[in-house]
């Protein structure tokens, strides 16, 4: 355990290393957006709130699991619908019930220490979670597991507590997960929540090399035998030494970029990425050209708190979404580099091909009853639209239609102020002067919640401000707690995402399945993640429970996702607006050959664990 | 002798009384903060996996147990008593189960070396060239000095910061943009270590010192401006004293007494760090700790850093106030 006395080591020993063995043809250096790791000498992520880092290639580099699913499309002939099997050596097992999951594990694989990987890793990792409040999946285990147990040193089944299609998700890492431990290692651990795993014992191909004792910056080694492990049978991780830093400022990181000390950087501001992109051309984002940040697949929303009686009337809500301005939202917010979303799944990964494509027509014949008329509210070519809007300042922008598609999105509402106001009208609203008035003859006022800063704070600002100007009483509120507000519903909207989904794969669940009524908490209770609306309807819950009693990969998944989309077209519980756009960008100038739009076959956002798969890609440029 | 004693006695209640109002206010405050540190790691875990609702509940339960945030404020605030005159301060909430105080002395060496040294700097050269500016009025690089003073002085710290950075780690690179000290270097009382901290703590050092001996300077002046019109530096002219003891033994010993104050309270004030300059040159010091233990909601570690900035403060004014009739012979016959 690191000392607490100012300066001493956090690391009992080796030495500092020397910045000369570290050849940058076999170095790579990454941003890891971690602020200050506040305890620098924990490796124990199986601990939760512990301080640790854990996108310093903790996660990153040692970890590992059964499946990742990737965001994106995944490494060609490596995995397939964008599954990797990592640890298992198939997909996931289920009995007809789906009550039993059976998991074959590959064989060669081994521990930094050298002991192999074994079902009784598996088997004690689990049984240690049920008996240790504290741990990161005491909850999940202990939730859905009955008995787990090693039918031979390669298989290893669960059993459930009940019916559950979507158990091995747990075990299926999009950002991270259930990651497995070592049983020789912990297993004589008397306290695990005390216990700082320093070094960590790797299943990955990496080992920790050295560290920062102010927790600044992490250095990890290649391991000698990289084969035995599940990453290393993908492909050879080409850096010899991977090293992460964090606490870097948006202006350091964009010097140290440029002054050669990092190659991959996590985030940066719209502006910073169009300025480092026009004059460095080493630098590289997701899209050769404007708007060159990775959609992650996570979707901004105008969240309604539908337990209050402002939002109960879904024409309320449909005029509200329809006095928006879809390229007035995307300038304010990304300067012009928002891929946009009318429904409620992200326009990310492979959901263009399964969602977005596939229901233009739907969404172009979209008709809504405003009291007065039917008008049809989808107009497929607002991406088109900002695309010429920024052509002027970015001539890189796009001009193919598909490629404006993935990089604007495939269209959003007009902005329809008139069906709006029929809408309202219809509702009983009536206006007095420029506010709207309520049935019941109160003024119609209502906060808007953002967070203090950022992107979505931005998108808040110009969101309260087209309602304000229509007649609106949205007053725009900043709140530095809103991750607190939201669960116990302390908001009237929230301007959040609520959807997050795997990116490279149609099932929704991801999010999905916490919108289920049985879910659902009175205003002031914490409600389960993602359903912050509280959103109740007996057909939701019909699609849910088809989802549940279905295969993970059984194509009629992506029919009950489209029937989600147009009950949630309906209903308009909240209005999605855009992906959540990373501006990860990477330079050229010692290793090549990141993932990119045209060959997106990983996530180039530096704090998924989903990146490892980039070093087996990328390679160093030879000077 | 008895009378000092006695005021000795009743400085140290009172010291004794604003510390403990100034630890109980925080603790009222942060324990009103709306944000929840169970829902923070909670929301951290939960984003980063596919959880199930009764997943969540049950973790949620544990950690409530584990940070004893389920039990009502006032067991709380005696239990918090309790430990704190142990010296105990629990385990911090962001980095549990790790002490709170461990957080705050393996931060406190980077803000205290950097800011007593940048305090201390300028508060010698501010007073310094404000009593000689105050006590040459007319002087030409004494004015010009004033003049850049008053410029340098609105600029806001954060720009001031950034200019350096971008100009001396960035177009002449001859500073390091961020961190406390080199990667290849290891802490110790070595040469190589010494002087990579020392580079790394220029810049940060610099915009402190350009931001800061303005006050000093402006101060100075005006206190010494007044000094020197008193009748007893005239006297002194008058009589042929030297220059220098007029200067040095008069002006500047008895301006310096409300400058001391004001010292004694910026040295205490350095306990809670400098939150831009450690945001903007990634500097590891105590400032950014207490900035993400509001974030997180951790009771444990706002207490820990404030407990030891209030007491620093209270104490700095305690030794001010001790010393006062020793260095005033007006305070002493008061």
């Amino acid at each position: 355990m690191a000392a607490g006395n100012g300066l001493a080591m956090a690391q009992d020993a080796g030495t500092a290393p020397d910045l000369a063995q570290f050849p940058r043809n076999e170095t790579l250096i990454i941003h890891n957006p971690e602020g200050v790791i506040r305890n620098p000498a924990w490796f124990n992520n199986w601990v939760i709130g512990s301080g640790a880092g854990l996108s310093n290639g903790l996660h990153n580099l040692t970890t590992d699991t059964f499946w990742f699913i990737d965001p994106n499309a995944g490494i060609e002939g490596a995995s397939e619908n964008a599954i990797y099997n990592s640890l298992a050596d198939d997909l996931w097992q289920y009995n007809e019930d789906f009550t039993e999951m059976t998991v074959k594990l590959k064989q060669g694989i081994y521990w930094s220490d050298g002991n192999e990987f074994t079902a009784d890793d598996v088997v004690f990792t689990v049984e240690k979670h049920k008996a240790t409040p504290g741990l990161a999946q005491n909850g999940a285990y202990n939730a859905q597991v009955e008995t787990v147990e090693a039918v031979d040193p390669y298989t290893v089944r669960f059993t459930l507590k009940g019916p559950n299609s979507r158990f091995h998700t747990l075990f299926a890492i999009r950002w991270g997960g259930a990651w497995i431990m070592s049983k020789a290692h912990f297993e004589n651990v008397e306290d695990i929540l005390a216990f700082n795993n320093d070094p960590p014992v790797s299943l990955g191909p990496y080992t920790l090399h050295s560290f920062d004792p102010n927790g600044t910056w992490y250095i990890w080694q290649r391991r000698e035998d990289w084969q035995r492990t599940a990453l290393g049978m993908i492909g050879e991780p080409k850096p010899k030494f991977i090293i992460y830093r964090n606490n870097i400022s948006p202006d350091a990181r964009l010097i140290e970029m440029r002054n050669g000390n990092l190659d991959m950087v996590h985030d940066l501001s719209p502006e910073a990425t169009f300025s480092v992109l026009q004059q460095d051309p080493q630098v590289t984002g997701w899209f050769p050209g404007f708007p060159y940040a990775h959609p992650d697949p996570t979707l901004v929303m105008a969240i309604f708190n539908l337990k209050k009686p402002l939002f109960e009337d879904k024409r309320v809500r449909w005029a509200l979404a329809l006095m928006l301005d879809a390229r007035a939202m995307s300038m304010a917010s990304y300067r012009g580099a928002a891929t946009l979303s009318a429904i409620s799944v992200p326009p990310t990964g492979t959901h263009p091909r399964d969602y977005h494509a596939p229901l233009q027509e739907f969404l172009t014949n979209y008709e809504i009853d405003t009291g007065s008329r039917t008008i049809k509210p989808y107009d497929p070519d607002v991406g088109i639209q900002i695309a010429d809007m920024v052509r002027g300042q970015f001539p890189d922008a796009p001009t193919d239609e598909t490629d404006i598609r993935n990089a604007f999105g495939y269209g959003w509402w007009k902005q329809d102020i008139q069906a709006a106001e029929e809408l309202l009208t219809s509702a009983g609203f009536t206006k007095n002067g420029n506010q709207w008035m309520m049935p019941d003859g109160q003024p119609f006022r209502f906060s808007v919640m953002v967070p203090t800063d950022g992107v979505v704070n931005r998108l808040g600002s110009i969101i309260a401000q087209l309602w304000s100007q229509n007649g609106i009483g949205a007053e725009l509120e900043a709140a530095s707690d809103t991750w607190d507000r939201q669960r116990v519903g302390n908001y009237d909207v929230n301007i959040s995402w609520a959807v997050e989904s795997w990116g490279g794969h149609p099932d929704l669940s991801f999010f999905l399945d916490s919108y289920h009524s049985e879910y659902i908490r009175p205003l002031g209770e914490s409600q389960p993640d993602r359903n912050w609306m509280r959103w109740e309807d007996p057909r939701l819950d019909e699609i849910i429970e088809k989802v549940r009693a279905s295969d993970f990969n059984d194509p009629v998944g992506i029919e009950y996702g489209h029937e989600f989309v147009k009950l949630h077209l309906e209903e308009m519980p909240n209005i999605p607006i855009m992906s959540y756009n990373v501006f990860s960008v990477q330079s050229n100038r010692y290793w090549t050959g990141w993932p990119s739009i045209n060959n997106p076959y990983a996530n180039p956002v530096t704090n998924w664990s989903n990146g490892r798969f980039i070093f087996t890609q990328i390679t160093p440029v030879e000077s | 002798m008895r009378g000092y004693l006695w005021f000795v006695g009743k400085r140290l209640l009172q010291l004794l009384a604003v510390i403990f109002c100034g630890i109980s206010a925080t603790f009222i405050v942060t324990h009103l903060s709306p944000i929840d540190p169970v829902e923070q790691v909670l929301g951290r875990l939960s984003g980063r996996s596919n959880l199930p609702p009764a997943a969540i509940e049950a973790t949620r339960q544990a950690l409530t147990e584990m940070y004893g945030t389920n039990e009502p404020i006032l067991q709380q605030y005696i239990n918090f008593w309790l430990r704190l005159v142990r010296g105990d301060l629990g385990p911090s909430l962001l980095a549990f189960p790790t002490p709170a105080m461990e957080l705050v002395w393996r931060a406190m060496p980077w803000t205290l070396g950097l800011l007593v040294t940048s305090t201390l700097f300028t508060f010698i050269i501010g007073n310094l060239m404000g009593a000689l500016a105050g006590y040459n009025p007319n002087n030409r690089f004494f004015k010009a000095f004033g003049i850049f003073s008053m410029s340098i002085q609105p600029i806001p710290y954060y720009i001031v910061a950034f200019i350096l950075l971008i100009v001396f780690a960035y177009f002449i690179p001859i500073f390091p943009a961020s961190g406390g000290f080199a990667m290849d270097v290891r802490p110790g009382l070595t040469w190589p270590f010494i002087s990579s901290v020392l580079q790394h703590a220029v810049l940060p050092g610099v915009s402190l010192v350009l931001v800061g001996f303005g006050g000093w300077f402006l101060g100075m002046r005006a206190l010494v401006s007044n000094v020197v019109t008193e009748d007893y530096v005239t006297y002194a002219e008058l009589a042929g004293v030297d220059k220098k003891t007029i200067v040095g033994g008069y002006v500047i010993r008895n301006a310096t007494l409300p400058q001391l104050t004001a010292l004694a309270m910026a040295l205490g004030g350095v306990f809670s760090g400098t939150v831009i300059t450690e945001q903007v040159f990634n500097y590891p010091g105590i400032g950014t700790l207490l900035i993400d233990a509001v974030n997180w909601g951790d009771y444990s570690l706002v207490l820990a850093v404030s407990t030891v900035s209030i007491t620093a403060v209270a104490a700095a004014i305690f030794i001010v106030d001790l010393l006062y009739p020793l260095l005033d012979p007006r305070v002493r016959a008061e």
